[in-house]
């Protein structure tokens, strides 16, 4: 029972851990070496793709997504893709794709040295090669260097929230169960008190 | 504008439940807490006139209204989200 209980945790927190890992903002210092688009027609991997309705159908089951292809500074390949999420989830509210593909593709550098223009991706989401999955560029600004440090402001403040309000809650619910088992007891259930 | 709709319908049924949620619960901790206060000041007069009298009050006070930030929080960040991802 008690490998019943730890797996369930287990499972609990690799969900959650995940979920927040695709869907906050992550940062990617890349040089864009070029942009373009490409047919898609999600299968089974349909849950990673956003299909918001941004005024066009939605009902269709092929369509051409924009994606931007990158190196790393460690000169690793990094493709993004670059969808509106529109209205729906993940909560980026990111109507202006075709603008960032505007400024992606006035970034483009090629090669390394001095002629790289180097530049700092917001993203969410997962590249899986197995999957065919792609993160979802979000903003695209420049910035000196690959060496450049940046500090994930939003990610600090939103775990920090989130971690206040669970345990808030987790406060409350203990405390409501504790005061019942107290109230439970009394001189009838106990032959104390 | 399907999706806006959703989203606006299934936002307000959510924050209304939170909304409804946290004034129930903030309203029988005041209550809770007006109840000791009456035992605590020598209970004057009857215990219901007391707790009614703090409850009027509690109505009333900034407390009691701050609890409309559940609907003025979330709005006002997604306007913000919008205008950072899009405009600026």
């Amino acid at each position: 029972m008690v490998y019943v209980k730890w797996g369930f945790w287990a499972l609990f927190w690799t969900v959650l851990v995940a979920f927040l890992h695709y869907t906050l903002p992550d940062h990617d210092i890349v040089r864009v070496t070029d942009t373009y688009e490409r047919r898609i027609e999600p299968g089974d991997n349909a849950l990673f793709w956003s299909n918001a309705d941004t005024g066009d159908n939605t009902q269709a089951t092929g369509r051409d997504v924009f994606f931007i292809q990158t190196f790393l500074s460690d000169e690793n390949p990094m493709v993004f893709r670059n969808e509106d999420t529109g209205w729906g989830w993940p909560p980026y509210f990111k109507f202006d794709t075709s603008n960032l593909q505007a400024q992606a593709s006035d970034a483009v550098s090629d090669g390394n040295g001095q002629n790289a223009r180097w530049v700092d991706v917001l993203h969410y989401g997962w590249r899986n090669e197995f999957l065919s999955i792609y993160p979802n560029a979000v903003s695209i600004t420049p910035v000196a260097s690959p060496d450049v440090r940046i500090i994930p402001w939003f990610n600090i403040v939103a775990l920090t929230l989130l971690a206040v309000l669970f345990w808030m809650i987790r406060a409350r619910w203990k405390r409501f169960w504790h005061k019942r088992e107290e109230w439970a007891k009394d001189e009838w259930s106990d032959g104390t008190a | 504008m399907t999706a806006l709709l959703r989203l606006l319908i299934f936002g307000l049924i959510f924050l209304t439940i939170v909304y409804v949620a946290l004034s129930w619960y903030f309203r029988a901790e005041h209550r809770r807490r007006m109840e000791r206060d009456w035992e605590e000041a020598g209970r004057p007069g009857t215990r219901e006139a007391y707790v009614a009298a703090g409850m009027e009050q509690y109505e009333q006070s900034l407390r009691r209204k701050l609890i409309w930030l559940v609907y003025v929080v979330p709005v006002t960040a997604v306007l913000v989200i919008i205008y950072v991802t899009n405009i600026a």
